[in-house]
């Protein structure tokens, strides 16, 4: 059988094969990107600062947590948990009783949160953790100064 | 887009013009994801974990600092729009970016390992530019 001769310059339209070829190489390129991304969330703060104001300046009730070193966490310099325990649970529970005694009283709660230079940064966001846990909202990160 | 005739003896046939309408659809959807996470957002970080942290509702304002703890050296690098900076030279730039819009922000992408001495550092700049809403990125597993 004898096969047609090709002509130089075919008309060659629109193909949709070639198309579809390329769209699903960049859908599969887009979708093993997406696929590597992780959902991150976020720990808020609040830094002092001065403001101005007309109105009578309200008294806070001040609570003062420190980071040592070696990541042990001391609320008005009484020792909360162990050093190895992530979820802080005797912190929480005390956080979770300040809250509610401070909103019952309707005065403002702000905790400092003053981390030793050296101590690692996943403790501190564990006791960030814990504060966005028991629902305090004014936080203020300090941090040692050094001599 | 073409359709068919919807006869009710016919064979259906197979139609490439809705099927290339959802690869299309299906294409910008993955686009738009992938593109969110533009390159400020260092993929190396091993941000700690909080399973409690806030979702992040939108990232206007927002002034990126990545810290990359190196084990090997035992030393932090911390990034700021894509170019390694000391975060104390950095403070004019932050001052021009909350003159131009007051909601600015500073989140601190850090591994979870480097000492806080580093993160202190991008918050005291944080205060000598006058930002005040400091976030920290975390995981939530």
């Amino acid at each position: 059988m004898k096969m047609p001769i090709q002509q130089a310059n075919p008309d060659v339209g629109f193909q949709i094969a070639p198309m579809i070829d390329v769209v699903f190489v960049i859908l599969v390129f887009f979708m093993a990107l997406a696929a590597q991304i992780k959902i991150e969330q976020i720990l808020q703060t609040k830094l002092p600062g001065r403001a101005e104001s007309s109105a009578s300046t309200e008294f806070v009730d001040e609570q003062i947590l420190a980071v040592s070193e070696d990541g042990e966490i001391s609320l008005n310099d009484e020792a909360y948990d162990s050093p190895q325990s992530r979820d802080l649970p005797q912190l929480t529970g005390t956080l979770l009783r300040l809250k509610e005694s401070s909103d019952a009283a309707k005065s403002k709660l702000v905790v400092t949160l003053i981390s030793n230079p050296d101590s690692p940064y996943y403790r501190t966001i564990d006791v960030l953790n814990a504060l966005s846990v028991a629902g305090i909202t004014n936080v203020t990160f300090t941090s040692d100064t050094e001599e | 887009m073409a359709g068919g005739g919807g006869g009710g003896d016919g064979e259906p046939e197979f139609q490439i013009a809705p099927m290339i309408d959802v690869l299309l659809v299906l294409l910008i959807f993955f686009m738009s994801i992938a593109t969110t996470a533009v390159s400020r957002y260092d993929p190396t970080i091993e941000l700690p974990v909080a399973p409690d942290a806030n979702k992040k509702d939108d990232s206007e304002g927002e002034l990126v600092f990545n810290i990359a703890w190196k084990v090997q050296t035992q030393t932090a690098v911390t990034t700021y729009e894509e170019r390694v900076v000391n975060p104390e030279d950095v403070v004019p730039s932050m001052i021009a970016h909350k003159k131009a819009n007051p909601k600015a922000r500073v989140l601190v992408r850090s591994d979870a390992l480097t000492p806080v001495r580093y993160i202190s550092a991008v918050v005291a700049a944080a205060a000598n530019a006058g930002i005040s809403d400091v976030t920290f990125a975390t995981l939530s597993r």
